[in-house]
């Protein structure tokens, strides 16, 4: 009987296990090899050069926008889409009825392609766009896509557009499982109103916030469609994230020892800015009672 | 008095609702809108005065000295890779979770432990090996480059041991006393079973299938090959004066998925529950 079950294990595993080996082990260790050479992915001949993919990676000017535009896009988003969807997931949560409608509704933005809403964002604010020639007229000349400011804000605000509604489900389903009795206890206390919502409601909600900070900050550092398509990175590198620069590196300039050098800085980078936002937020979680 | 202000609060509360959905849905109106718009009123106005469907009779059968693009055969390659990579992706997904929850044979602890590894493991850095072994596999430019390697997802994976964890033993137990093999369980009872999750697993794997850009881009050069989405992002900047066009082709990469979510949405927030969870 149990043999038959270690037989019959190994089998269902097996296409996830093939595909593993294929798919994950073997490019994981091709990676390694590959950030230590200056292959172009064609020449058959290459060398070793140790590590001066990383050194030039560490000194070079794109890397460097990639590292700083990913903290700024991080800056816009992060904020606007956690006040917003905290904001979106109450005023549900609210709601005497159809509460599945709504969710479903605020939810319908993340099933867009980012190229879809880049071509509609292109469309009303290109600079030749009627809507901006409108704007002229009355005396506002904003060029909102080829301004370093205003160009990274927008790409911020096209994907809180996309992740607000769903992040909501995230902290309406938090607000749906904090018991009544801990409203009722504050109550007694003398909690009511913003008291309520500062001191019982938001720390309740610590598990939501964790969840989607998390996933907010790590998305930061996979932007690619929205810059790609609307801006190409620019202006001035102000959108330059570290997808395209590992794309370009890669597959525009055929460098494929460097760009898998930068995808390895850039994982490095990923994986202290998350580590400190969970510590930050472990730290805060800790002091209201959360483990 | 006091049911009176409330009933001014929830009205208020609606209204916001409303908004709000107005706001999310804004885009997608704009889209469909300034598809059917005559060209000299795209981006001019919201609302057209009247609907016209020369950017859809421009979009496929082209203009002058302009031949069309294949949209048409671009939109059938995104359902075909979209729909194949997908349902691999829930095959692996369910077998594996039942191999390491119900089967409980020694190599689960270890199965389990690479899943974790692997969960964490930053992807960006598999990019540039997988497109090499791709190529070096001979499959650059075929359907199926775009989709073994997308063939498995970690996350679906994660959500079906989760779930088969909560299927009571007893009950596979008791199945197999009546004669069910393992197969007979998996499909009549444990798939029946998860059909909330299965759906919420089924969109959201297909959704994400359906908007990726990056790999797609890289692997196929073959323009009878390309995904909708590769297609619409390639002619941004070509077909940068004929916005008409460009809209009434973000509306065939759209509404499709749209469609199927709203059908599908049913159980939406139910399965929804489990997956946040």
């Amino acid at each position: 009987m149990h043999k038959r079950n270690e037989k019959l294990g190994w089998l269902f595993a097996s296409p996830y296990l093939i595909y593993t080996l294929i798919f994950f082990l073997f490019p994981l260790l091709w990676a390694v090899y590959l950030a230590f050479t200056n292959w172009n992915t064609i020449a058959p001949e290459y060398d070793f050069v140790g590590l001066e993919n990383f050194f030039s990676a560490l000194s070079s000017e794109t890397v460097k926008a990639a590292f700083f535009v990913t903290y700024k896009f991080m800056i816009m988003f992060v904020p606007i889409v956690i006040i917003g969807s905290l904001l979106l997931a109450f005023l549900i949560h609210s709601l005497p009825r159809f509460k599945g409608l709504f969710s479903v509704g605020f939810f319908l933005p993340y099933l867009a392609s980012g190229v879809a809403t880049a071509i509609v964002v292109n469309g009303v604010l290109s600079y030749n766009s009627p809507f901006n020639e409108q704007l002229r007229n009355f005396g506002l000349d904003i060029d909102w896509l080829g301004s370093p400011i205003l160009a990274p804000l927008i790409i911020a605000l096209m994907m809180a557009w996309k992740f607000v509604g769903y992040y909501a489900l995230l902290f309406l389903s938090g607000l749906e499982s904090i018991p009544k009795e801990i409203y009722e206890a504050a109550a007694i206390d003398g909690a009511v109103g913003w008291k309520r919502f500062w001191h019982v409601t938001i720390p309740m909600l610590y598990p939501s916030f964790y969840t989607v900070t998390i996933l907010a900050v790590g998305l930061m550092f996979g932007i690619f469609t929205e810059p790609y398509v609307l801006t190409g990175g620019g202006p001035e590198y102000s959108t330059h994230t570290w997808q395209l620069e590992i794309y370009n590196q890669a597959f525009e300039k055929l460098n494929a020892g460097y760009g898998t050098a930068v995808a390895i800085i850039n994982s490095i980078v990923t994986f202290v800015s998350i580590y400190i936002f969970k510590k930050l937020l472990e730290k805060w979680g800790a002091k209201h009672g959360w483990e | 008095m006091g049911g009176n202000k409330k009933k001014i609060k929830t009205f208020f509360l609606y209204l916001l609702a409303f908004a709000v959905l107005f706001l999310m849905v804004f885009p997608y109106l704009y889209m469909v809108l300034s598809s059917l718009a005559p060209w000299d009123e795209v981006d001019k106005r919201i609302i057209p005065t009247e609907l016209s469907l020369r950017s859809y009779e421009w979009l496929f059968g082209g203009g002058e000295n302009i031949l069309p693009r294949p949209w048409l055969r671009a939109f059938f390659n995104s359902i075909f890779v979209t729909l194949t990579s997908t349902i691999l992706m829930m095959v692996t997904a369910i077998l594996v979770g039942y191999s390491i929850t119900k089967l409980r044979f020694k190599g689960s602890n270890f199965i389990n432990n690479v899943i974790l590894f692997q969960m964490f493991y930053p992807a960006v850095i598999l990019l540039i090996p997988l497109f090499l072994i791709i190529r070096s596999l001979g499959m650059y430019d075929t359907y199926w480059a775009m989709i073994l390697p997308k063939a498995v997802s970690l996350w679906a994976i994660f959500m079906y041991t989760n779930f088969f964890r909560s299927i009571p033993n007893e009950m596979i137990e008791a199945a197999k006393i009546d004669g069910a093999g393992q197969i007979k369980i998996i499909t009549k009872i444990v798939i029946p079973m998860s059909k909330s999750i299965t759906t919420i697993i089924f969109l959201f794997l297909f959704m994400e299938r359906w908007v990726e850009l990056l790999w797609d881009m890289l692997v196929v050069k073959d323009e009878n090959m390309l995904t909708l989405n590769v297609l619409l992002a390639q002619m941004f900047g070509p077909y940068g004066g004929y916005p008409g066009p460009m809209y009434a082709a973000s509306v065939l990469l759209t509404l499709p998925i749209l469609i199927l979510f709203i059908l599908f949405s049913k159980n939406f927030k139910k399965g929804m529950d489990f997956v946040l969870k």
